[in-house]
Protein backbone atom coordinates (compact mmCIF):
# COMPACT_ATOMS: atom_id res chain seq x y z
CA UNK A 1 0.00 0.00 0.00
CA UNK A 2 2.95 2.33 0.69
CA UNK A 3 4.07 1.89 -2.93
CA UNK A 4 0.57 2.85 -4.11
CA UNK A 5 0.61 5.96 -1.87
CA UNK A 6 3.98 7.00 -3.30
CA UNK A 7 2.63 6.69 -6.84
CA UNK A 8 -0.43 8.81 -6.03
CA UNK A 9 1.75 11.46 -4.36
CA UNK A 10 4.15 11.56 -7.32
CA UNK A 11 1.12 12.25 -9.51
CA UNK A 12 -0.32 15.05 -7.42
CA UNK A 13 -2.80 13.28 -5.12
CA UNK A 14 -2.04 13.83 -1.42
CA UNK A 15 -2.30 10.66 0.67
CA UNK A 16 -2.34 9.46 4.23
CA UNK A 17 -1.64 5.88 5.32
CA UNK A 18 -3.33 4.41 8.41
CA UNK A 19 -1.32 1.46 9.69
CA UNK A 20 0.29 -0.60 12.44
CA UNK A 21 3.59 -1.81 10.91
CA UNK A 22 5.69 1.25 11.54
CA UNK A 23 9.05 0.00 10.30
CA UNK A 24 7.65 -1.44 7.07
CA UNK A 25 5.83 1.76 6.09
CA UNK A 26 8.66 4.11 7.10
CA UNK A 27 11.25 1.98 5.36
CA UNK A 28 9.25 2.27 2.12
CA UNK A 29 8.87 6.00 2.74
CA UNK A 30 5.47 7.72 2.54
CA UNK A 31 4.26 11.29 2.74
CA UNK A 32 1.90 11.00 5.74
CA UNK A 33 1.45 8.12 8.16
CA UNK A 34 -0.90 7.62 11.10
CA UNK A 35 0.65 4.90 13.22
CA UNK A 36 -1.22 2.91 15.86
CA UNK A 37 0.77 0.64 18.18
CA UNK A 38 -1.85 -2.11 17.82
CA UNK A 39 -1.72 -5.66 16.42
CA UNK A 40 -1.82 -5.95 12.62
CA UNK A 41 -5.45 -5.88 11.52
CA UNK A 42 -6.34 -2.81 13.60
CA UNK A 43 -5.05 0.05 11.44
CA UNK A 44 -8.24 2.04 12.00
CA UNK A 45 -8.76 1.50 15.73
CA UNK A 46 -9.66 -1.04 18.38
CA UNK A 47 -12.50 -3.52 17.74
CA UNK A 48 -15.95 -2.23 18.75
CA UNK A 49 -14.34 0.97 20.09
CA UNK A 50 -16.04 3.54 17.90
CA UNK A 51 -14.33 6.36 19.78
CA UNK A 52 -10.87 5.11 18.83
CA UNK A 53 -11.97 4.56 15.23
CA UNK A 54 -13.41 8.06 14.99
CA UNK A 55 -10.34 9.67 16.57
CA UNK A 56 -7.82 7.83 14.38
CA UNK A 57 -9.71 8.71 11.18
CA UNK A 58 -9.88 12.30 12.42
CA UNK A 59 -6.13 12.31 13.01
CA UNK A 60 -5.61 11.04 9.45
CA UNK A 61 -7.73 13.87 8.05
CA UNK A 62 -5.89 16.42 10.21
CA UNK A 63 -2.57 15.14 8.91
CA UNK A 64 -3.67 15.55 5.28
CA UNK A 65 -3.90 19.25 6.02
CA UNK A 66 -1.08 19.80 8.47
CA UNK A 67 1.90 17.89 7.08
CA UNK A 68 4.44 20.26 5.58
CA UNK A 69 6.88 17.66 4.32
CA UNK A 70 7.05 13.94 3.52
CA UNK A 71 7.84 11.25 6.13
CA UNK A 72 5.50 12.85 8.63
CA UNK A 73 4.45 10.14 11.09
CA UNK A 74 1.92 10.78 13.83
CA UNK A 75 1.30 8.19 16.57
CA UNK A 76 -2.21 7.59 17.89
CA UNK A 77 -2.67 7.24 21.67
CA UNK A 78 -4.19 3.76 21.67
CA UNK A 79 -2.76 0.65 23.34
CA UNK A 80 -3.85 -2.95 22.99
CA UNK A 81 -3.79 -4.13 26.55
CA UNK A 82 -2.45 -3.65 30.02
CA UNK A 83 1.05 -4.44 28.79
CA UNK A 84 2.88 -5.08 25.52
CA UNK A 85 3.30 -8.85 25.91
CA UNK A 86 1.23 -9.40 22.74
CA UNK A 87 4.14 -8.04 20.72
CA UNK A 88 6.26 -11.13 21.43
CA UNK A 89 3.86 -13.47 19.69
CA UNK A 90 3.91 -12.23 16.11
CA UNK A 91 6.27 -14.16 13.79
CA UNK A 92 7.65 -15.91 16.85
CA UNK A 93 10.15 -18.65 16.09
CA UNK A 94 8.80 -21.78 17.75
CA UNK A 95 11.37 -23.81 19.72
CA UNK A 96 9.65 -27.04 18.71
CA UNK A 97 10.95 -28.18 15.28
CA UNK A 98 7.83 -30.25 14.64
CA UNK A 99 5.54 -27.28 15.11
CA UNK A 100 7.80 -25.16 12.89
CA UNK A 101 7.68 -27.89 10.23
CA UNK A 102 3.87 -27.94 10.41
CA UNK A 103 3.77 -24.17 10.04
CA UNK A 104 6.05 -24.34 7.04
CA UNK A 105 3.97 -27.09 5.41
CA UNK A 106 0.83 -25.00 5.83
CA UNK A 107 2.64 -21.93 4.49
CA UNK A 108 3.78 -23.85 1.40
CA UNK A 109 0.25 -25.16 0.88
CA UNK A 110 -1.19 -21.63 1.02
CA UNK A 111 1.52 -20.38 -1.33
CA UNK A 112 0.52 -23.02 -3.88
CA UNK A 113 -3.13 -21.93 -3.59
CA UNK A 114 -2.09 -18.30 -4.07
CA UNK A 115 -0.07 -19.20 -7.17
CA UNK A 116 -3.11 -21.01 -8.57
CA UNK A 117 -5.33 -17.98 -7.88
CA UNK A 118 -2.81 -15.72 -9.58
CA UNK A 119 -2.74 -17.93 -12.68
CA UNK A 120 -6.55 -17.86 -12.85
CA UNK A 121 -6.53 -14.08 -12.60
CA UNK A 122 -4.05 -13.76 -15.43
CA UNK A 123 -6.03 -15.93 -17.83
CA UNK B 1 14.04 -4.26 26.79
CA UNK B 2 10.85 -2.71 28.07
CA UNK B 3 10.52 0.49 30.01
CA UNK B 4 8.37 0.95 33.04
CA UNK B 5 7.13 4.33 34.10
CA UNK B 6 6.92 5.30 37.74
CA UNK B 7 3.63 3.46 38.12
CA UNK B 8 2.69 2.31 34.64
CA UNK B 9 2.86 -1.07 32.94
CA UNK B 10 5.81 -2.30 30.93
CA UNK B 11 5.89 -0.90 27.39
CA UNK B 12 8.12 -1.69 24.45
CA UNK B 13 8.69 0.14 21.17
CA UNK B 14 7.25 -0.67 17.75
CA UNK B 15 7.50 -4.31 16.65
CA UNK B 16 10.51 -4.68 14.30
CA UNK B 17 8.51 -6.50 11.60
CA UNK B 18 11.29 -6.45 9.01
CA UNK B 19 13.78 -8.17 11.35
CA UNK B 20 11.12 -10.53 12.69
CA UNK B 21 10.04 -11.70 9.25
CA UNK B 22 13.63 -12.37 8.23
CA UNK B 23 14.38 -14.37 11.37
CA UNK B 24 11.10 -16.28 11.14
CA UNK B 25 11.40 -17.37 7.53
CA UNK B 26 15.09 -18.19 7.90
CA UNK B 27 14.21 -20.40 10.88
CA UNK B 28 11.64 -22.12 8.69
CA UNK B 29 14.38 -22.94 6.21
CA UNK B 30 13.71 -20.39 3.47
CA UNK B 31 16.95 -19.04 2.07
CA UNK B 32 15.76 -15.77 0.54
CA UNK B 33 14.13 -13.44 3.05
CA UNK B 34 11.59 -10.98 1.68
CA UNK B 35 13.20 -7.73 0.64
CA UNK B 36 10.89 -5.01 1.99
CA UNK B 37 10.76 -1.89 -0.16
CA UNK B 38 13.18 0.88 0.77
CA UNK B 39 13.28 4.41 -0.64
CA UNK B 40 15.48 7.36 0.19
CA UNK B 41 13.31 9.96 -1.49
CA UNK B 42 9.61 10.40 -0.80
CA UNK B 43 7.21 12.28 -3.10
CA UNK B 44 4.91 14.83 -1.48
CA UNK B 45 1.76 16.49 -2.83
CA UNK B 46 0.11 19.24 -0.77
CA UNK B 47 -3.67 19.56 -0.62
CA UNK B 48 -4.85 21.75 -3.49
CA UNK B 49 -7.80 23.15 -1.53
CA UNK B 50 -9.29 22.86 1.95
CA UNK B 51 -10.24 19.36 3.02
CA UNK B 52 -13.80 20.57 3.63
CA UNK B 53 -14.04 21.13 -0.13
CA UNK B 54 -12.07 18.05 -1.21
CA UNK B 55 -13.21 14.70 -2.51
CA UNK B 56 -11.49 11.92 -0.58
CA UNK B 57 -10.76 8.44 -1.97
CA UNK B 58 -10.54 5.31 0.18
CA UNK B 59 -8.18 2.45 -0.72
CA UNK B 60 -8.04 -0.91 1.04
CA UNK B 61 -6.22 -4.25 0.89
CA UNK B 62 -9.33 -6.04 2.18
CA UNK B 63 -11.33 -8.43 -0.02
CA UNK B 64 -15.04 -8.75 -0.64
CA UNK B 65 -16.57 -11.67 1.21
CA UNK B 66 -17.25 -14.56 -1.16
CA UNK B 67 -18.93 -17.61 0.42
CA UNK B 68 -17.39 -19.81 -2.27
CA UNK B 69 -13.85 -19.13 -1.08
CA UNK B 70 -13.73 -20.89 2.28
CA UNK B 71 -13.46 -19.53 5.80
CA UNK B 72 -12.93 -15.78 5.74
CA UNK B 73 -13.53 -15.10 9.36
CA UNK B 74 -13.89 -13.81 11.94
CA UNK B 75 -11.24 -16.08 13.50
CA UNK B 76 -10.28 -17.55 10.11
CA UNK B 77 -6.86 -19.08 9.55
CA UNK B 78 -4.80 -17.58 6.75
CA UNK B 79 -6.79 -18.22 3.57
CA UNK B 80 -4.94 -17.74 0.30
CA UNK B 81 -8.06 -18.74 -1.65
CA UNK B 82 -9.51 -15.34 -0.78
CA UNK B 83 -6.62 -13.46 -2.40
CA UNK B 84 -7.28 -11.36 -5.49
CA UNK B 85 -4.91 -10.10 -8.15
CA UNK B 86 -6.71 -7.24 -9.85
CA UNK B 87 -7.72 -3.85 -8.51
CA UNK B 88 -11.46 -3.77 -7.84
CA UNK B 89 -13.80 -0.84 -7.17
CA UNK B 90 -17.17 -0.72 -5.45
CA UNK B 91 -19.62 2.09 -4.63
CA UNK B 92 -19.23 3.86 -1.29
CA UNK B 93 -22.95 4.50 -0.82
CA UNK B 94 -23.45 0.98 0.52
CA UNK B 95 -21.41 -0.53 3.36
CA UNK B 96 -19.67 -3.58 1.88
CA UNK B 97 -18.70 -6.81 3.62
CA UNK B 98 -14.91 -6.81 3.49
CA UNK B 99 -12.64 -9.43 5.05
CA UNK B 100 -8.90 -9.80 5.68
CA UNK B 101 -8.50 -13.58 5.87
CA UNK B 102 -6.04 -13.40 2.93
CA UNK B 103 -3.72 -11.12 4.90
CA UNK B 104 -1.09 -11.93 7.52
CA UNK B 105 -2.57 -9.97 10.41
CA UNK B 106 -2.09 -10.85 14.08
CA UNK B 107 -4.29 -13.93 14.46
CA UNK B 108 -3.22 -14.61 18.03
CA UNK B 109 -4.55 -11.34 19.39
CA UNK B 110 -7.04 -10.18 16.76
CA UNK B 111 -10.30 -11.85 15.80
CA UNK B 112 -11.17 -9.68 12.77
CA UNK B 113 -14.75 -9.34 13.99
CA UNK B 114 -15.16 -5.60 13.48
CA UNK B 115 -14.63 -4.41 9.89
CA UNK B 116 -14.26 -0.84 11.13
CA UNK B 117 -10.79 -1.71 12.43
CA UNK B 118 -9.52 -2.16 8.87
CA UNK B 119 -12.05 -0.29 6.71
CA UNK B 120 -12.95 3.20 8.02
CA UNK B 121 -15.95 3.95 5.79
CA UNK B 122 -18.34 4.46 8.73
CA UNK B 123 -16.01 7.00 10.36
CA UNK B 124 -15.39 8.66 6.99
CA UNK B 125 -19.14 9.04 6.49
CA UNK B 126 -19.34 10.85 9.82
CA UNK B 127 -16.58 13.17 8.63
CA UNK B 128 -18.55 13.82 5.45
CA UNK B 129 -21.78 14.44 7.35
CA UNK B 130 -20.09 16.90 9.69
CA UNK B 131 -18.47 18.79 6.81
CA UNK B 132 -14.92 17.87 7.83
CA UNK B 133 -14.36 16.63 4.26
CA UNK B 134 -16.08 17.76 1.08
CA UNK B 135 -17.25 14.32 0.09
CA UNK B 136 -16.28 10.67 -0.12
CA UNK B 137 -15.28 9.47 -3.58
CA UNK B 138 -18.06 7.55 -5.39
CA UNK B 139 -16.11 4.29 -5.15
CA UNK B 140 -13.57 2.67 -2.86
CA UNK B 141 -10.73 0.72 -4.40
CA UNK B 142 -9.38 -2.69 -3.39
CA UNK B 143 -5.68 -3.30 -3.94
CA UNK B 144 -4.05 -6.73 -4.26
CA UNK B 145 -1.32 -7.66 -1.79
CA UNK B 146 1.32 -8.87 -4.23
CA UNK B 147 4.58 -10.31 -3.07
CA UNK B 148 6.09 -8.85 -6.26
CA UNK B 149 6.82 -5.14 -5.83
CA UNK B 150 7.28 -4.95 -9.57
CA UNK B 151 3.68 -6.02 -10.13
CA UNK B 152 2.50 -3.46 -7.58
CA UNK B 153 4.51 -0.66 -9.19
CA UNK B 154 3.92 -1.52 -12.84
CA UNK B 155 0.35 -2.83 -12.75
CA UNK B 156 -1.58 -1.94 -9.60
CA UNK B 157 -0.26 1.57 -8.85
CA UNK B 158 -1.09 3.00 -12.31
CA UNK B 159 -4.49 1.28 -12.12
CA UNK B 160 -5.18 2.81 -8.68
CA UNK B 161 -4.13 6.26 -9.93
CA UNK B 162 -6.34 6.00 -13.03
CA UNK B 163 -9.37 5.04 -10.91
CA UNK B 164 -8.74 7.81 -8.37
CA UNK B 165 -8.55 10.29 -11.24
CA UNK B 166 -11.76 8.96 -12.82
CA UNK B 167 -13.40 9.56 -9.45
CA UNK B 168 -12.04 13.10 -9.23
CA UNK B 169 -10.22 12.30 -5.98
CA UNK B 170 -8.32 15.21 -4.43
CA UNK B 171 -6.91 13.27 -1.50
CA UNK B 172 -6.67 9.59 -0.58
CA UNK B 173 -6.73 7.48 2.57
CA UNK B 174 -4.91 4.16 2.24
CA UNK B 175 -5.23 1.34 4.74
CA UNK B 176 -2.77 -1.58 4.64
CA UNK B 177 -3.34 -4.46 7.03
Amino acid sequence: MSLIARHLEANGIPTVIMGCARDIVERCGVARFIWSDLPLGNSCGRPFDVGSQRTILGMALDLLESARAPRTTVQTPYRWGLDDAWKDDFWRVDEDPERMARQRAEFDRQKAIAAERRKEAEC
Amino acid sequence: MGERGAEGPERTGPIPYVERSRAYYLAQGYGNPYNWAFHEDVPFAPLAKPLAESRVALLTTAAEYDPALGDQGPWAAYNASAKFYRVYSRPTDVIPDLRISHIGYDRVHTSAEDMNTWFPLAALREAEDSGRIGEIGPRFHGLPTNRSQRTTIEQDAPEALARCREDGAEAAILVPN
